[in-house]
């Protein structure tokens, strides 16, 4: 949607929001009336909570079973502030975010070192920590009585009509719904979905991993704490039964079968969930209670049958048909072509990255040892990369190689040694920071996020020269969408020079390998990086698309002066486009020279190729 | 002091019981499951329906317990062929994710049939027992640890010393492998969710008369200090779960007799997760398991 058009629609629906609750309530108190407005405030309440644990589940990928605890933050927080230090409901409302926050932020700090299902433990725990101890401290709730929450006054007016509050709880839910948008659109969102997917591979194209598992923690606790405030003004009055686990599971649900990171459907299935009681309780009194059965009957058979939710397994369907289709169209699926990889200019965002004169060293590694337990997988080598040169690095299987990749990327603990990426020391860096220096790689599984669409894939890599806050992110501040258009320049132009325009918006998981492949090597290059780690990129390619690979490796070499390190077992790949080889035998550099001197020199030729290798590299 | 520490090594026995459940399902399918505690929890509305005179069918409390036993073993096979079964391609994730389902249905239904308000299942044996070097232990008590105890040991025998238990343990380590010589690994997965099932419903029978009342939702509670004790021991290792039941009994039996007075309330449960923090960050491979690759 077009900026000013978007605009216009957005002010629409808030004009509609604030009026219409009201003046249906007064002009027309049948289409209205005080219980129909609480239902309705009730779902709308509903649907924010389910934003909120989408932005973490959905988006981040990280499980929270003990929602309710930071929606019992949010409604006791503004109850003890406007009700009991007579704080205007706009404190309230602020405190509820601040702290909902700040609890989820705490929750969220083992999940930097444990995923999956041990967050489902600690979540759990805490809520019922919350349930049975910290919300039955005298203090807070006056024994176990629970929080009486006032409605909120303006001026002279009081909002304790239903309609009215309904009118209010709608806006809330809209500016939550745009800052969401945001959070979509921009770096924020791609690196939560990105961790999701893959948490090497996101920290590869720059995003800092701890960092935003702990963002998305904060958005969605302070999401809640709005929730959990507006939920608990609505009704006046709650305890610490109001926010129990059952109403965590069933949030859980609505988010699955509303589809995860879907944010329409976790709203409509928010909205859903919050009037089926009471659409069951019309129908006949004795379906009570069915609502939760069916919620957790379908996230039972979603989680059998498609894990990404019912909305989910929709659009999966539609993409995959797409994707035949746009195949269809391609004279083979496994391209025997290679298209020329994108050679984009160095990003106005890279300013601080070093410069090398060609033919010096580029990357410096010295006495690099790595041990797994008791296993030396490499053992004190030292290797340098001379600028504007391609140099490969090979072994026999077991030989360190990958290990020595991982180390200079910094996904693995170093016993000693140092890595210099042009003449600055990296080796104490995070991978995201060696990333933002301008180190790109390849993955030997393909290194994707395979969930996101192409064009994504192109803007996540992009996200350590998308500099703009998180705020200007929620906010989508004129800075944040300056950066974001032009990030959205630099991948069509990547698309464009692999020639996939016609895949841009398609998940990479449909495409074929090949292609996913020649996409993973657009998005390394998108940041056009100083030096570029190649793990592997002929592996399952046709003996055609190898040829041609080494037309375009030399390319990248010959156009911009990239740098490029290989790791490969194709042998005669290396020998035909390798400037210089380095190689490992036991964790070991046991030879250095250009290809010819390594093709005859007897310890290698004795270590890993083989007697019969012939004398001249095989093109 | 001491009359905490007995009543902390029986309830720490009934933790134990849980966390061998765990264990179990987390060996043979990597996955954590959600639903065994309210499982338990559904076997014992069963137990009660069975038992209770007044709103029940007034049988002897054996039946009821026979009864509740057969409920979650029946449960658990549903699920096992239903779900998991089918979702032998599914992520790991996703399973744990669709237990957390069961619970929510078992949670839900319990709350539909039986309603919200307190239930009272009469303990097995009445009476409050023999003082043993000047403490109260009751038959209940005596009960609960007896059957652990048994339980807890038969199972591991079982499990060592049968071919099937071996086939079971061997399944867990290396399920190709094990399908190579020949363990039917069907079976072996209906066989550990099924125990698992089983072992929440014995726990249930037996915490509930330290208790005096349940509702829905009440062995989830318990769950939480099983995963403790199955933490304890790394979530691999059976003696280690049953000796993390007993260390998590412990603390929780000598936390609630020390804040007697403290104006914060459900101190045990406050220092049950701190436990449980701890050993994820510092040590998640558990006191006693093996590190995990």
């Amino acid at each position: 949607m077009r900026p000013a058009r978007r605009q216009v629609v957005v002010g629409a629906v808030v004009i509609a929001a604030t009026v219409l609750p009201p003046l249906v309530s007064r002009v027309a108190p049948g289409f209205l009336d005080e219980l129909l407005a609480l239902r309705l405030a009730q779902a709308a309440a509903f649907a924010a909570m389910a934003l909120s644990l989408n932005l973490l589940m959905g988006y981040a990928g990280q499980i929270s079973l003990g929602h309710g605890a930071l929606l019992a933050v949010g409604a006791y927080t503004s109850g003890i502030l406007t009700g009991r230090f007579g704080l205007p409901f706009v404190a309230g409302l602020a405190a509820a975010a601040v702290l909902g926050g700040a609890v989820a932020f705490v929750v969220g700090l083992p999940a930097l070192r444990l995923r999956g299902l041990y967050l489902a433990i600690t979540t759990l725990g805490l809520l019922l920590v919350m349930q049975e101890s910290i919300l039955q401290i005298p203090w807070l709730s006056r024994g176990s009585a629970g929080v009486a929450l006032p409605r909120p006054v303006a001026g002279d007016f009081v909002f304790t009509r239903n309609a009215d509050f309904l009118a209010l709880v709608l806006v809330v839910v809209i500016v939550l719904w745009l800052v969401d948008a945001n959070v979509t659109r921009t770096r924020l969102g791609r690196a939560f979905r990105g961790l999701r997917e893959d948490e090497q591979v996101a920290a590869s194209r720059g995003v800092d991993v701890a960092r935003h598992k702990l963002l998305a923690f904060l958005l969605s606790g302070a999401m809640a704490g709005v929730a959990g405030c507006l939920h608990g003004h609505l009704l006046r009055f709650v305890d610490s039964r109001t926010y129990d686990l059952n109403l965590s599971l069933l949030l859980v649900a609505v988010v699955v079968i509303g589809g995860l990171g879907s944010r329409l459907g976790v709203v409509l299935a928010g909205v859903g969930f919050g009037l089926l009681p009471e659409i069951l309780r019309a129908i006949t009194p004795a379906a009570e209670g069915w609502d939760h059965l069916l919620g957790a009957a379908l996230l039972i058979v979603a989680m059998a049958r498609h894990p990404e939710g019912v909305a989910g397994a929709i659009t999966e369907a539609r993409h995959a048909k797409a994707a035949r289709q746009a195949r269809a169209g391609v004279a083979e699926s496994a391209p025997t072509e290679i298209p020329r990889l994108p050679e984009l200019p160095r990003p106005a965002g890279a300013a601080d990255r070093p410069a090398v004169a060609p033919g010096e060293a580029l990357l410096e590694v010295r006495d690099l040892t790595v041990r797994f337990g008791g296993l030396t997988a490499v053992d004190h080598a030292s290797i340098s990369v001379p600028a504007g040169r391609i140099v490969g690095l090979i072994g026999p299987n077991g030989a360190g190689k990958t290990t020595l990749f991982n180390a200079v990327g910094g996904f693995v603990r170093t016993a000693s040694g140092t890595v210099h990426l042009g003449g600055q020391r990296i080796d104490h860096l995070p991978p995201h920071e060696r990333a933002a220096r301008g180190l790109g790689r390849t993955f030997q599984r393909v290194g994707l996020a395979r969930d996101l669409s192409v064009r994504e894939n192109l803007l996540l890599s992009q996200h350590a020269i998308c500099r703009y806050s998180a705020v200007a992110a929620l906010g989508f501040l004129p800075g944040a969408a300056r950066t974001e258009a032009e990030a959205g320049e630099r991948a069509d132009l990547a698309i464009a020079a692999i020639g996939f325009e016609r895949f841009a918006d398609m998940p990479a998981k449909h495409l074929s390998g090949g292609m996913q492949r020649i996409v993973e090597m657009a998005c390394a290059l998108v940041t056009a990086p100083e030096l570029l780690l190649l793990d592997e990129p002929s592996a399952g390619m046709a003996p055609g698309a190898v040829e041609n690979l080494a037309i375009r490796l030399r390319d990248l070499r010959d156009a911009l002066g990239r740098t490029l390190l290989l790791v490969e077992h194709n042998v005669p790949l290396v020998l035909d486009v390798c400037d210089e080889i380095w190689v490992l035998h036991a964790g070991r550099v046991i030879a250095h020279g250009t290809p010819d001197e390594i093709s005859r020199d007897p310890t290698v030729v004795e270590a890993y190729l083989g007697r019969n290798v012939p004398a001249e590299p095989v093109s | 002091m001491s009359q905490a520490l007995v009543a902390g090594v029986v309830v720490g026995g009934i933790y134990g019981l849980m966390a061998l459940g765990i264990v179990l399902v987390y060996k043979g399918a990597r996955v954590l499951h959600f639903g065994q505690g309210e499982i338990g929890t559904l076997a014992l509305f069963v137990a009660w329906w069975v038992v209770d005179e007044r709103q029940g069918l007034g049988q002897p409390w054996l039946l009821g317990a026979a009864a509740a036993v057969v409920a979650a073993a029946a449960v658990s096979l549903v699920f096992e062929r239903l779900v998991v079964a089918r979702m032998v391609e599914a992520s790991r994730l996703a399973i744990g994710v669709a237990t957390v389902g069961l619970l929510l249905f078992l949670f839900s239904l319990e709350l539909k049939l039986w309603g919200a308000s307190p239930k009272y299942l009469a303990p097995p044996i009445e009476g409050l027992g023999p003082r043993v070097a000047g403490l109260h232990v009751s038959p209940t008590q005596v009960l609960a640890l007896v059957s652990a105890a048994a339980i807890g040991l038969g199972l591991t025998a079982f499990l060592r010393r049968t071919d099937f238990g071996l086939g079971v343990l061997g399944a867990a380590q290396d399920p190709a492998a094990a399908r190579l010589v020949g363990v039917p690994l069907a079976r072996v997965s209906v066989f550990t969710w099924v125990v698992a099932g089983v072992l929440a419903a014995v726990a249930a029978l037996l915490v509930e008369p330290t208790i005096g009342v349940f509702t829905a939702g009440f062995m989830t509670r318990f769950f939480v200090f099983a995963l403790a004790a199955a933490l304890i021991g790394g979530l691999t290792s059976l003696p280690g779960a049953f000796a993390g039941g007993i260390v998590v009994g412990i603390l929780d039996q000598t936390v609630q007799y020390w804040s007697l007075g403290v104006p914060v309330p459900g101190l045990s449960v406050l220092a049950v997760f701190a436990l449980i923090l701890l050993v994820l960050l510092v040590r998640p491979q558990g006191l006693l398991g093996r590190a995990a690759a």
